[in-house]
């Protein structure tokens, strides 16, 4: 079953293109701490990925560098999803999420249901379908803010920890400077892991350019334990999108694989009215009832 | 006709699926530092650019529902060795090839309104030269269309029915739950060793109940079948005294009738069922006046049924429990035979259970274990003196799978070992699937087989079977 380690943590995906957005009404005057900004940013995520309605392109490819730009090597590998997540808990800190997969052929119509909880305590809970087991299976992938280390998203260069939020506190959040970065003024953040958190990690430090304005992280660069720089997100396709700044186009650059992963956010909706009982076992199976709460999704964003 | 082996093929295959694999091994590359740490690192934003078109043009037309897979599966047998059956008799076994053939796969999901669903299914196969049934068809070039899946479904409220040729899974342990019995299955020839590949569609109306938390499943089979008899000319096919023929229904309505409740907790799924089903094995008899064709006998018995299954961290259990009541006592039921065992008309009562665990040892590995045990109760109630039953005692089998996946999940690595409780026949799977694309996918296998005289693999004891399938799929 080649999808069943990616897709364990396909509601991941969600989260990364939330990751990187933030309301603009925040364009503050006073000075922020790192662990301000970062906050800031984590504090506006949920808000995204509340009853939201997603359309995504994955796409991953060999890189080379060509005239100091990077292109595919390759034909790029595509993957499309579709994605509807909501928010639960007294908090609205837990998320119910279910990715479907459109493309490629070969993988169409494999669901995975996530529910995932806030409280470290409980293990978030996966099921999958897949149609030559003819049933929805249980998937143990325990907590991944545990022990579980980093998985790939979809086979993507994208893993689970570039696309964690949260657990602030386990890190020393330094601000280094405010500096430019595609043409936007930006706070350079340094992030340094604690000593706990760095045995579940694969970087030593990771340094974030967040847009000062729009609290979008354009471009992220992750080092390893001996300085050396591993990988390279860069953001682009900033757009204001129900009232939420998101970067619409994230291309994660593996520098030691030379492999290079692009997550497109084709569509995004957000505030819309998602049954609770599409974010159920009955999505994966029932495949009638699926498409038509679907299309009653996509009819409250035409 | 004796076939030519043809194991330099084969050992050109198996270079092909390993080199493919080395090739594949994960090798860090060390970038220029100029690149990696140039700040004007630049990046051609437009590269992705071809997504955001397609979705601005929207649309979907009815060739979207269609996914197709082409394949072409070569296979073979590649130790010559001879199998001792008893004392002065040897049959021997040639390296030859088995299977040479093409496949289309055809999958069509139409939500055509509302509520409502069109789901089908198709295979066909074009048999080439040196392929059992291009050899078992007089040496020429056969083919085969079958129907799979296909059946219409309508979801309304809380409720879903679907009718048509379609499969009910039951049991929480992959590969050999003794629940999973509703439908019945086809282990053609050795290149499939999996329940999910070998399961066949039936004709059923089913109907859900979807609860908060919990759903009701039932099913009605509207035209019950049982296992077909192994095809002429595979590897299963071994030449029985009389011709074995499908059940003849002589006007008889069968059918099979079954329920599952099914419940999920946090970390847990329970579910329990009862059925009323036929035996998917037919029990063969010689005819009564000893000239033409095998009778096949069905046998009819109740199903109760529990599972359950319990995530722990990265550690799922799994546990089946089955009562079968008035099954024949002198069924046996192994992959791709016929039940030739001697007749004892006689039903009894069974317990069965299948357990087993999955545990990802890390995100690209994982390892599974499942084991089915079964039991026959009250076993000599009803015996002749000098009878004894085909199973006595606790029989069953277990399963472990092992996989890896490499290089983002392009290259998967597996091995599948599987025996009985008896130690009598071990069966070893090791299998590569690597994706080139989207579109192209090769998969290599070796699949060798251990048996003791008193298993029923004893005529493949020995045997190494190399295959390959290249497919093609959009």
């Amino acid at each position: 079953m080649r999808t069943t380690g990616s897709v364990r943590f396909a509601a991941a995906l969600l989260l990364a293109a939330s990751c990187t957005t933030a309301f603009t009404s925040y364009s503050l005057a006073q000075a922020l701490t790192g662990q301000e900004i970062m906050q800031r940013v984590e504090d506006y995520q949920r808000a995204t990925t509340d009853s939201a309605f997603n359309r995504m392109q994955l796409s991953t490819c060999k890189f080379g560098v060509r005239d100091s730009r990077i292109t595919c090597a390759e034909r790029p590998r595509v993957m499309s999803l579709e994605s509807v997540g909501k928010n639960y808990g007294p908090e609205l800190k837990d998320t119910k999420n279910i990715t479907i997969v459109l493309e490629p052929a070969a993988e169409r119509g494999i669901g995975m249901l996530s529910y995932a909880y806030d409280d470290a305590d409980r293990d978030n809970e996966t099921w999958l379908y897949l149609s030559a087991l003819g049933r929805v299976k249980r998937i143990a992938s325990g907590n991944s803010d545990d022990d579980t280390e980093p998985a790939s998203v979809f086979g993507s260069e994208f893993t689970t920890e570039d696309t964690d939020t949260g657990k602030l506190e386990e890190y020393t959040i330094n601000l280094l400077e405010e500096t430019t970065e595609s043409d936007r003024a930006v706070w350079k953040v340094e992030m340094i892991p604690n000593e706990e958190r760095a045995r579940k990690s694969r970087y030593a430090r990771t340094i974030s350019y967040i847009d000062k304005e729009r609290y979008v992280a354009l471009r992220v660069e992750m080092y390893d334990q001996y300085g050396k720089e591993v990988k390279r997100m860069l953001a682009s396709r900033v757009e204001m999108v129900n009232d939420v700044w998101v970067a619409r186009s994230l291309t994660m650059m593996n520098l030691v694989t030379n492999r290079l992963s692009n997550m497109a956010i084709l569509e995004i909706h957000t505030g819309i009215d998602v049954d609770d009982e599409f974010l159920t076992q009955r999505t994966l199976t029932d495949v009638a009832f699926r498409e038509t709460e679907l299309q009653q999704l996509r009819a409250q964003v035409e | 006709m004796l076939i030519s082996p043809r194991p330099e093929l084969l050992a050109g295959l198996l270079t092909l699926l390993l080199s493919t694999a080395l090739w594949a091994q994960d090798e860090p590359l060390v970038l220029d530092d100029d690149v990696s740490f140039d700040p004007d690192f630049g990046f051609d934003e437009p590269l992705f650019d071809e997504g955001f078109a397609d979705s601005d043009d929207g649309g979907v037309t009815w060739l979207d529902n269609f996914t197709v897979r082409l394949s072409q599966q070569i296979s073979g047998q590649i130790n010559s060795h001879g199998v001792t059956l008893a004392q002065g008799f040897t049959l021997p076994r040639e390296a030859e090839t088995e299977t040479n053939r093409f496949g289309i796969n055809l999958r069509y999901q139409n939500p055509f309104a509302p509520g409502w669903l069109l789901q089908s299914s198709a295979q066909a196969r074009f048999y080439w030269n040196e392929d059992y049934e291009y050899r078992a068809g007089g040496n020429r070039i056969d083919s085969e269309y079958r129907i799979n899946e296909l059946f219409v479904q309508r979801s309304f409220g809380q409720r879903s029915v679907k009718l048509g040729q379609q499969t009910v899974v039951w049991g929480e342990t992959v590969g050999n739950s003794v629940l999973d019995v509703i439908n019945t299955s086809e282990f053609r020839d050795l290149t499939i060793i999996d329940i999910e590949d070998a399961r066949l569609n039936q004709m059923m109306l089913v109907w859900d109940y979807f609860g908060e938390g919990s759903s009701l499943s039932s099913f009605i089979n509207l035209y019950p079948e049982f296992n077909p008899p192994a095809v002429r000319g595979s590897p299963f096919f071994f030449e029985p005294q009389f011709n074995l023929t499908d059940y003849d229904r002589d006007d008889q309505w069968l059918f099979e009738i079954g329920t599952q409740w099914r419940k999920s907790f946090e970390g847990s799924d329970i579910a329990l069922m009862a059925a009323y089903l036929y035996e998917n094995q037919l029990r063969y008899e010689d005819p009564v006046s000893g000239v033409g064709d095998a009778v096949g006998r069905k046998n009819d018995f109740v199903l109760l049924g529990f599972s359950a299954n319990r995530a722990i961290g990265k550690l799922l259990l799994a546990f089946d429990l089955a009562y079968s009541h008035d099954v024949l006592a002198d069924s046996f039921n192994f992959p791709g035979t016929g039940n030739l065992a001697s007749p004892l008309n006689l039903q009894k009562d069974r317990i069965g259970t299948s357990f087993g665990f999955e545990y990802a040892i890390n995100n690209d590995q994982n390892i599974s274990l499942g084991i089915q045990a079964q039991k026959t109760l009250d076993e000599n109630s009803g015996l002749q003196p000098g009878q004894t039953l085909v199973n006595e005692g606790v029989s069953g089998s277990w399963l472990v799978r092992y996989s890896n996946s490499l290089r983002n999940g392009d290259l998967v690595l597996s091995v599948t070992s599987q025996g009985d409780l008896d130690a009598e026949s071990l069966l070893l799977f090791v299998g590569a699937d690597y994706r080139f694309n989207d579109n192209w996918s090769l998969n290599g296998q070796i699949i060798s087989i251990t048996s003791s005289s008193d298993s029923p693999l004893v005529y493949f004891s020995e045997d190494v079977r190399l295959g390959a399938t290249l497919s093609y799929s959009f």
